[in-house]
């Protein structure tokens, strides 16, 4: 035996699909009883505009780890209203993955994410508030630092500010000083909050 | 010396837990998530876990119960989550955690409970 | 310019940005090359400070220094046999792994993307044709890959320079290679054992016919690529992978900030990602 080369047209093998590549022969595609035929569906939806609803309505039917993550990639780089809608609905949802690879797309669509920032930090849920904090990270926009401070400002759920905290030791800057330095007062004898605004007020002296 | 992984997305939450691992003479490395942390295990044994639940990539359960099913680790796992419901609790019990703590965790807190899991103090 | 510094909290605060954007971690140990290479970056981009550069770094949209600068951290150079530790792998530990779970005695399928000027392709080949006697039993097929038509003619071409075969033993140069003016003409049959195509990741069209792969080497390539495209590179890898086969990344690389997708191994001192035996 030995290596060997296929004749050049085998090398790369010839496409087996059976059925249709438009967007309502692919919608059936996704009930194929084999994950690969359902990732390949999603992969070719995702070239497909407005078809970001059917992705996140066969998201919170998928039971296959593989197809889901598929659907979360192509909800990114679809990345219109109803993919961030859909993204937004994961952050409630009980599956741990679901929520945090959510955020994750999110992270990734700092544009389209931007106007509904004021309401997620604003939730009532003080784990969606700490998740929106966490999309905070990568949002290239003007108003980061804003929503960083006020949220250790008012917000009264200790875990939300720590995460604000966190963020401000990379991005504040000394409009944050005080908000940080009164963080302090707000959460007093908690070692964690004093630990982690002394190292953002460090970082923020430096520069 | 004893060496404990810190596996949390959060850099502060690492450093702080760092501080109070270091300070009290334990070997330290860290990971960002699940994946990384087993990496991490498949490289080097540790004595202990601190874990937390909501990670990108494989969250706090996902990477218990790989590290237990695969039987990579048995070492105790001490896990670390903003939550306090019940459920919660549960879950990390039964992907193999040892001891469940809410955030934040007093320095004092935290030691004695990795004492108590590592077996040098007995309750 | 001579006066740019950077302080310990800015070391500090970089390590961690870049830890997270490419799992690439700097030592203490590595101050000085870190802060020279941010400092050549500072004047290059005419940043008046480091805090400039870094939110330059952070939020320019096109990530274009980032990589930039990624890549000025990062030595990217190919040779013959470089990591070579995980060939080792591949001979001791994947190919017998991947035999033992064949159903059938079709060719084992290696795939080596970027091909850059085929030195990884090349490497594979010899390492299985020296030190693998699985190569008795099996046919193998080593499809290499690149985005790139004018870097596979090279490849195919098979001239390389001294520099680019230091690494291999003498008696493979000799045995594979003849001297030819100022570099090393590869023999006729180890050109021959390289199927060499043209391939882009990112489009559908071009990754769609890639299947049935036993193993995937692709080295230092997702480092330089920005977030949805690292997560869209393993969702194309995860569909050419047969059940149970292997996808080796380099060295500095990880799958962990990409995707869950695969479940980490290790091998001797290389850590690979394998898709389930019993994915569909």
């Amino acid at each position: 035996m030995a290596l060997v080369k296929q004749q050049p047209s085998e090398t790369v093998g010839q496409e087996e699909r059976k059925r249709g590549r438009d967007r309502d022969d692919l919608e059936l595609q996704l009930s194929d009883p084999s994950p690969s035929a359902r990732r390949w569906a999603v992969r070719d939806l995702a070239e497909c505009p407005d078809s970001s609803a059917i992705l996140v309505a066969h998201l919170h039917q998928e039971m296959d780890s593989s197809v889901r993550e598929i659907i979360l990639t192509a909800l990114t780089q679809l990345g219109d209203e109803h993919a961030v809608a859909g993204l937004v609905e994961c952050l409630r949802s009980e599956d741990v993955f679901l929520r945090n690879e959510a955020i994750e797309a999110m992270k990734m669509l700092p544009d389209e994410v931007a106007p509904i920032m004021g309401t997620l930090l604003a939730d009532s849920d003080p784990d969606v508030r700490i998740f929106a904090v966490n999309v905070l990270e990568s949002l290239r926009h003007e108003r980061v630092e804003e929503w960083l401070k006020e949220v250790i400002e008012h917000d009264p759920h200790i875990n939300v500010c720590a995460t604000a905290v966190d963020l401000l030791g990379e991005v504040g800057t000394s409009y944050s000083r005080e908000a940080l330095e009164g963080l302090n007062v707000r959460f007093p004898d908690e070692p964690y909050i004093s630990f982690a605004t002394s190292l953002a007020l460090k970082r923020i002296c430096s520069i | 010396m004893k060496r404990i992984l810190i596996i949390d997305d959060a850099a502060t939450v690492r450093m702080y837990h760092r501080s109070i691992l270091e300070g009290a003479g334990y070997q330290v490395d860290e990971a960002v998530n699940g994946i990384e942390a087993m990496e991490k295990s498949l490289q080097e044994p540790f004595d202990l876990y601190i874990v937390d639940i909501n990670m990108p990539k494989q969250d706090g359960y996902g990477f218990l119960s790989e590290l237990r099913s695969r039987d990579i680790s048995q070492a105790p796992a001490l896990m670390v989550s903003t939550e306090g419901a019940s459920n919660d609790r549960t879950r990390a019990y039964a992907a193999g955690a040892n001891l469940y703590l809410v955030k934040p965790v007093k320095p004092d807190q935290l030691l004695i409970h990795c004492r108590l899991l590592l077996g040098e103090v007995h309750p | 310019m001579t006066d740019t510094t950077i302080s310990q909290e800015d070391f500090l605060k970089f390590r961690e940005f870049f830890y997270r954007k490419t799992g690439i971690q700097f030592e203490d140990s590595k101050r000085y090359f870190v802060d020279k290479r941010l400092i050549e970056r500072i004047e290059a981009t005419g940043s008046a400070n480091f805090r400039n550069y870094f939110i330059t770094l952070r939020f320019e949209a096109s990530g274009e220094e980032l990589q930039t600068l990624t890549n000025l951290m990062t030595v990217n150079e190919t040779y013959f046999f470089r990591e070579e530790y995980q060939f080792k792998s591949l001979v001791t530990s994947i190919l017998p792994e991947v035999t033992a779970h064949k159903k059938d005695f079709r060719p084992i399928r290696i795939w080596s993307v970027p091909s850059s000027s085929g030195e990884e392709a090349y490497s594979i080949a010899m390492y299985l044709l020296e030190y693998w006697p699985g190569i008795n039993t099996w046919d193998v097929e080593i499809i290499s890959s690149d985005i790139d038509t004018k870097i596979i003619s090279q490849a195919r071409r098979g001239f390389y320079s001294p520099r680019s075969v230091q690494k291999l033993p003498p008696h493979l140069l000799k045995k594979y290679f003849r001297p030819e003016n100022d570099g090393y003409q590869m023999s006729d049959d180890l050109r021959q054992a390289v199927e060499f195509t043209r391939v882009n990741l990112m489009v559908p069209a071009d990754v769609r016919g890639y299947r049935g792969f036993d193993v995937i080497f692709c080295r230092n390539l997702l480092i330089y690529f920005d977030d949805l495209s690292r997560r869209q590179a393993a969702d194309t890898f995860y569909d050419a992978l047969n059940p149970g086969g292997f996808l080796c990344l380099g060295h500095s690389e990880s799958m962990s900030r990409i995707s869950s997708l695969y479940k980490v191994r290790k091998f001797a001192d290389s850590v690979v990602y394998q898709k389930a035996q019993e994915a569909q």
